[in-house]
């Protein structure tokens, strides 16, 4: 097992970046998944297809997409660069791909928090003089504390191995965007890489492991503290 | 009932048939694994060798010469290996996987900076004033070993250091130049030839990395194979050389 201090850049990187994705995506999975369980509107089922779609296309799909809107010539790359902002080929063009890419995860437990709170609750609320924003905030957030945990953590293993979209908008410059599954691609397609490729591998599957572990023990935690 | 069941029964024994046809390697297939800047070169030259002799058919594999050599060690089927620098030829002489006697030198190439950038960029020092730079992976990518070869005796590779922008092979970093998402890229003058958007901004001057050499082997099944052996001597005659030359590979 040897890492390299590029590999470590790239461990370091991952983080970052599947930190900010999922701190990106919260606010918007909340709202999203409060308007698919609260709130009836026509397009219903356009939003939901709408949002899972990520789960099914080719990440490579999304991050081609990406590219074009906010590549160079672009509506979304003029905008950026009016604004002097460097997108592509920058990490935050990687937190944006990963963000996309998880997003429906952190939905989907969003919403299966919010549907398991008692709507005679809301009610009463409701009936107690709470404005919906009162009683979003009182009443739905706190309850829906646990999806909003679950969604995180399954967005952030999500985002820690984001490939396809993020080699595309993001490119591969070990030190900026260079993140460990990009790291393990770039060693992979040497053959004298074989060794390290093989530790980095190691050190997705242990974040991997250890992630989704947490989040198992999170969800007991607060199933327990929520039937006592 | 009886009806669909026999449909059923016909459709594995067509399938199972199928199967059978594809199973055995084709008599008169060749597999070339060739450097990724060889691409439109090989396609012609092998073109015109099958035109030439009938029942003949290529399996082409374009890619990074590190990437083929991998695949090559790992078992691909593969009767001659092209590389784009002598390094995985050596590589895959040492683990016994090339006919020793079979090495020749199928071409050379220049390395030359790309791009369609609006600033001026005449040599190696004006690198440091752009923002992204493509490369080829240097892992397994020889243009990308040959560019950091000459940013390292330039002086110039900490200074650029995170701004290049690593790519799977040659191709996929002229693609990078000419979508203008970066303003330029090492590439070899044969494949910016190739280009519509970006230009030639230089030629890396040859003292800087060692020459762009293109060695050719026989792989070990390759040299059993007399359908390779005998493509393998036609591609070192005149026909194949006046190919290589039209797309401005350098013959000597």
């Amino acid at each position: 097992m040897s890492l390299s201090h590029q590999d470590i850049a790239a461990i370091g990187l991952s983080m970052k970046i599947a930190i900010s994705a999922t701190l990106l995506a919260l606010p918007f999975g909340f709202a999203t998944a409060w308007l698919m369980v609260f709130r009836n509107f026509r397009g219903k089922v356009l939003l939901e297809v709408l949002v899972n779609l990520p789960l099914t296309l080719p990440p490579v799909v999304i991050g081609y997409l990406l590219l074009l809107f906010f590549g160079r010539n672009g509506w979304g790359g003029a905008a950026l660069k009016a604004a002097g902002i460097e997108f592509i080929f920058n990490w935050k063009a990687a937190v944006v791909a990963s963000a996309t890419v998880g997003f429906p995860l952190l939905v989907r437990s969003i919403r299966l928090g919010m549907e398991s709170i008692d709507r005679q609750l809301l009610q009463a609320s409701r009936s107690l003089g709470a404005t919906w924003h009162d009683a979003l905030a009182t009443v739905i957030l706190p309850l829906s504390f646990r999806g909003l945990v679950a969604g995180s953590s399954l967005m952030f293993a999500r985002s820690l191995g984001e490939f396809g979209a993020t080699i595309i908008v993001a490119g591969n410059i070990p030190g900026l965007t260079q993140t460990i599954p990009l790291a393990i691609y770039d060693y992979a397609s040497s053959p004298a890489g074989t060794s390290m490729a093989l530790s980095l591998c190691a050190v997705s599957i242990t974040l991997s492991v250890g992630i989704l572990l947490l989040h198992e023990v999170i969800g007991k935690k607060l199933e327990d503290r929520d039937s006592a | 009932m009886i009806t669909s069941r026999h449909a059923l029964q016909r459709l594995v024994v067509a399938l199972f048939a199928l199967m059978m046809m594809a199973a055995p390697a084709m008599a008169g297939q060749l597999n070339i694994s060739a450097a990724a800047s060889l691409k439109e070169a090989i396609n012609e030259i092998a073109d015109k060798y099958a035109a030439q002799h009938a029942g003949i058919t290529f399996v082409k594999n374009y890619g990074a010469s590190g990437a083929l050599a991998g695949q090559i060690e790992n078992g691909a089927p593969s009767d001659i290996f092209i590389s784009a620098s002598t390094e995985w030829v050596d590589y895959l002489m040492d683990k016994k996987l090339l006919d020793a006697s079979s090495r020749k030198d199928f071409a050379y190439n220049e390395l030359v900076f790309a791009g369609s950038t609006p600033k001026k960029v005449g040599g190696m020092k004006d690198l440091v004033k752009l923002d992204k730079i493509a490369i080829g992976s240097p892992k397994s990518v020889p243009a990308g070993q040959y560019a950091t070869e000459a940013m390292q005796k330039s002086g110039i590779d900490r200074q650029l250091a995170l701004k290049l922008v690593m790519a799977k092979d040659v191709r996929e970093c002229l693609a990078y130049a000419e979508m203008g998402e970066v303003d330029g890229a090492f590439v070899y003058r044969t494949d910016a030839l190739q280009a519509k958007k970006a230009k030639i901004l230089f030629v890396v001057p040859g003292n800087l990395h060692a020459r762009v050499t293109y060695p050719m082997a026989l792989t070990m099944s390759g040299a059993t194979n007399t359908d390779a052996k005998a493509f393998f001597a036609w591609i070192q005659g005149g026909e194949a050389k006046s190919v290589l030359k039209k797309y401005g590979f350098v013959l000597k």
